[in-house]
Parts: structure tokens; C-alpha cells; sequence
């Protein structure tokens, strides 16, 4: 599904922000990416979805070598993997049903398939009674919701999550994880990128620690070792 | 296509609803930056206006010799209206030049009683002929003054050139200080609309970032910031018109007051030049409006 081969990105020759990266990622499987502030996570992510360039190295996507992607063909890439951020990137001049909406709409997906769809998919993230309020009139975990509801409406086979619970207490923090792996169930790869050493714990899944940039372990069942 | 243009002209009208204060800010200054222009405009065509009426004040006084007979002279002026760039002449007879010059000092009794002391006309026959075209004014003299005929007193025109060399330099600089005038103050209002709409979409370039994070392409994104641009010139010159008109017809008066006897409309310039003007306007400032928006909508969705 994703495969890294010697992926090396440098930000200037001092700065090396991923350094000889392997990761093969299966089907269906739920990863945790862990590692402190500055280690080269968001790097990792933003080589996913076509933000950042790589130097070296190869960087494949459901059979998709997106390694030299060129500008036009990102949105292409965009529209096939769902992400989630820590700070939501929702847009606050749309009310929760648009935001969700308009993730199809750049697509050309059809309104009657918008207005089945949307609704459907505000309600798996339990948002069925506020999708006519704009972001600033929820909270954080509903903010996060529709943006998991965004990142799901076309159906992506992957769900890239960067540090989602990172601006939301443990108790929407939870619910969102819960979220994720109920996504996960359905059989989406699910990404998660973070440093919450309890959620990592508690989730007893694959871990990923990266360090400086380094694959410093990669656990089936993994802890939150750093 | 048609599904994705419909929503690009949907969200362009949500962008300017839910973003009415900036919306309005960005109308605003179009509006201003076309009453500029606009004025720009209205002195450029009140100059005109003027220099036209000093320069059709100029013409050519032929003095007759007072004993001449009116058939002389009429084929005398008959000549002169042969000659290429003559646009009109007017004979004034020795009785008619004693009313105006009457007329014109009424309020002088001295130079009156004078004339009554006199007691006769002083006054000679005369034949005002009004140039054609000004730039030819030496060819005029030039075929003036080779008139071969014993009834004109007076073929000294000498102090005309000198006159006309001086109003046609101060017209020609008039001209020239008003083009680079104006080029600067267009230049200026353009630079203050294109800026005010890069600022304009400086505020968006989060909802950029997220549209192009989402998978929107470029087309998708820029479409409804360029459909806004054609809104916003179009609200622009049309309040600009509704906004001018009035204007013009307030000032109209006091320039009718001060170009007595010249036809100075500015009301009927702007009507009868209505698509040139406006349409210019509209075509420029969506050009600009559009520019800029295009090179800030692209700056913002490079990542």
C-alpha cells in the first residue's frame, strides 16, 4: 500500500529531516508514527500527500510512484488519501455539511451524491444535528470530527491523522482514537502521527518511532519507547 | 464542467456574502479609484473645453478703407472665403461697429463723449474672418497678405502670430501636463485597487491552503476569485454610474456660468460616450481586479 525506499529529505545541508527511510505499510493496517517535536513525523507526512519533495529515494502509494509527482497531478493524489490535522483546517467561511461537502465537490461528485453521502458520513462521526454550524460554533473533538468526515467522504484507502488529538482534552482525545479504529475496522489504513505516549500505549498496535529524522524501531505491537 | 462552473459562480457569491465587510471594502475602493479616474476625465474634457474657447476666440480683423462701397466689399470678402482654411467670415459695417463699440463702452462716458466730440465715425468697415484650423495660421496670413486689393487699409497681421505662437505653446504644455497627470493618478488608482485585492485575498490564503490540502486543483480555486473580480467591477461601474451622472448634472451649471456662450455638456459627453468610457472602465478594472487576484490566489496554493 505505501512503501518508502531510502527516502532522504534535506531541508538545507545541515538539516536533515528524513534520513534513509524504509517503511512498508500494509492494507488495512493501523500505524502509529511516534517520536518527539522536530523528529521528521509532519516531513513524513507532507512526502505522503505530494507537500514536500523527497531527494533521494522512492515513495510509492497504492502502486502509485509518487517520488517526481508533478503539481497537477497532487490534487489527483490528494483526493485518494483522507488527512487530518491537529489544528483541524476547516473553513470557517463554511458551515461543518459544506466543509465536508466541498471535499467531493472539487472532485465533480454530483449534488444528489453530495447530499447522500455528506449526511451518511456526518452521522458516522456524530455530527448529524450540527452539520448546518460553521467550525467556530463547535468544539475542538467536533471541529476533529468533521475533519475525519471530510477525510472519509470519498472514500480514501488511506487516513493520514498528523497529532490529531494534539489541540483536544483526553476526553475528545479519546473519542477521536475510537473513531480511528472504527475507521480502521471498515479496512482503511489508518496513519497515525503522534506523540501522546498514552494513546500509543493503550492502542497496542504497530508503532513507528522515528528519531532525528531515523527509523529507530518499528514494532508489530509496539510501545511508546522514546 | 457545466456542474463545476455552476459551483464555481455558487461560491463566488458565497465568498462575497460571507466576507460582506471585506466585500464591501474591496467595492469601495473600486468606487473611488473610478471617481478618480472619472475626474481625471471631466478636467481633461473642461480643459479641452477651455482651450477650444480661447482658441475660437482668435480671428483676423481685415480693416476697410471707410469710403468703400458694399458691393467692394462684399466680393472682397467672397474672395477671402475661397481661401482653403477660412472656416467663417463676418463683415461689420461702420454703423454696426459704432453700436459695439458703443455697446462694449457704456459704462466709459469719457471715451463716449469723445466719440460725440468727434462728430462723426472714426470707425472703419471690417471683415472678421474665423481660421479653420490654427495649425494652418501662417499659411492663412501668408495667403492673406498676398491679397491684391486697394480697399484694405490695414494687412498687418505680425502681432496674430506672435499671440497665437504663445496660446498654442501654453496649450500644448496644458495638454502635456495634463497627460502625465493623469497617467500618474490612473497609474496610482490602478497600483491602490490591485494592491487592496492582493490584501483582499491575503486573508484567504488559509482557506486556499485547506482547498488545495483537500484536493482542489488551481482551476477549481482560482475560478471563483476571478468570477468575484468580474462582480466587483461590474457592482463598481455600475454604481460609479449611477453615482456620476447626478455629479455631472450638479456641476454642470457652474460650468455652463463660466463658459458663457460655449457649449460645454459634460452630461451629454458622458452619455453620448457611455460604452467607451464605462466599458473601458469595466474592462480595466476586471483586468486588474483579476490579475491580482490570479497572482495572489496562485501564491497562496503552491503547497
Amino acid at each position: 500500500m505505501i512503501k518508502f525506499e531510502n527516502v532522504i529529505k534535506l531541508y538545507s545541508e545541515n538539516i536533515t529531516a528524513l534520513n534513509r527511510i524504509n517503511l512498508h505499510i500494509k492494507p488495512g493496517e493501523f500505524v502509529s508514527i511516534v517520536g518527539q517535536s522536530g523528529t521528521g513525523k509532519t516531513t513524513l507526512v507532507k512526502t505522503m500527500i505530494g507537500d514536500e519533495k523527497i531527494d533521494k529515494g522512492s515513495i510509492t502509494i497504492g502502486g502509485w510512484d509518487i517520488t517526481d509527482i508533478t503539481q497537477s497531478e497532487v490534487p489527483m493524489l490528494r483526493r485518494q488519501i483522507g488527512v487530518i490535522f491537529q489544528d483541524f483546517k476547516l473553513l470557517n467561511k463554511k458551515t461543518l455539511f459544506e466543509n465536508v461537502a466541498f471535499a467531493m465537490q472539487v472532485c465533480g461528485g454530483s449534488s444528489k451524491k453530495i447530499n447522500t453521502i455528506v449526511p451518511h458520513v456526518m452521522k458516522i462521526v456524530g455530527l448529524q444535528k450540527k452539520m448546518d454550524r460553521y467550525p467556530q460554533e463547535v468544539s475542538g473533538g467536533e471541529s476533529q470530527r468533521a475533519a475525519i468526515a471530510r477525510a472519509l467522504v470519498h472514500r480514501p484507502k488511506i487516513l493520514l491523522a498528523d497529532e490529531p488529538t494534539g489541540n483536544l482534552d483526553s476526553l475528545n482525545a479519546n473519542e477521536i482514537i475510537e473513531l480511528l479504529l472504527r475507521i480502521n475496522k471498515f479496512g482503511t489504513t489508518v496513519i497515525l502521527v503522534t506523540h501522546n505516549r498514552e494513546i500509543v500505549n493503550r492502542l497496542k498496535r504497530r508503532v513507528v518511532t522515528i528519531d532525528n529524522g531515523t527509523i529507530i524501531s518499528d514494532q508489530a505491537v509496539g510501545r511508546y519507547i522514546l | 464542467m457545466i456542474l463545476s462552473f455552476a459551483r464555481v459562480i455558487k461560491f463566488s457569491f458565497q465568498d462575497i456574502f460571507r466576507n460582506i465587510w471585506l466585500s464591501l471594502v474591496t467595492i469601495i475602493i473600486l468606487i473611488l479609484a473610478l471617481f478618480t479616474v472619472n475626474m481625471i476625465l471631466v478636467v481633461k474634457v473642461v480643459g479641452d473645453a477651455a482651450v477650444g474657447a480661447i482658441k475660437d476666440k482668435i480671428d483676423i480683423n481685415l480693416f476697410i478703407k471707410p469710403d468703400t462701397s458694399e458691393k467692394d466689399i462684399e466680393i472682397l470678402e467672397s474672395r477671402i472665403r475661397q481661401i482653403s482654411n477660412v472656416k467663417e467670415t463676418r463683415y461689420i459695417s461702420k454703423e454696426e461697429a459704432l453700436i459695439l463699440f458703443k455697446d462694449k463702452h457704456q459704462d466709459n462716458p469719457e471715451i463716449l463723449q469723445s466719440l460725440t466730440e468727434l462728430g462723426q465715425n472714426p470707425l472703419t468697415p471690417t471683415i472678421i474672418i474665423t481660421p479653420a484650423n490654427l495649425n494652418e495660421f501662417d499659411n492663412l496670413i501668408n495667403q492673406l497678405n498676398a491679397l491684391d486689393s486697394n480697399i484694405i487699409e490695414s494687412k498687418n497681421f505680425t502681432n496674430y502670430e506672435s499671440m497665437l505662437e504663445k496660446i498654442n505653446s501654453i496649450t500644448e504644455r496644458v495638454s502635456e501636463a495634463g497627460i502625465f497627470l493623469s497617467t500618474i493618478f490612473v497609474f496610482i488608482t490602478l497600483l491602490v485597487v490591485y494592491n487592496s485585492v492582493r490584501v483582499a485575498i491575503y486573508t484567504h490564503r488559509r482557506e486556499i491552503t485547506i482547498m488545495r490540502l483537500v484536493g482542489a486543483s488551481n482551476w477549481f480555486i482560482q475560478m471563483p476569485y476571478l468570477f468575484s473580480s468580474l462582480i466587483y467591477s461590474s457592482i463598481g461601474v455600475i454604481v460609479i454610474m449611477f453615482l456620476y451622472y447626478p455629479f455631472l448634472a450638479l456641476l454642470q451649471p457652474y460650468l455652463k456660468a463660466f463658459f458663457v456662450g460655449y457649449n460645454v455638456d459634460l452630461v451629454n459627453y458622458f452619455y453620448s460616450n457611455i460604452f467607451t468610457i464605462f466599458g473601458t472602465q469595466f474592462l480595466v478594472s476586471a483586468i486588474i481586479i483579476m490579475l491580482a487576484s490570479l497572482l495572489a490566489v496562485r501564491k497562496y496554493s503552491k503547497s
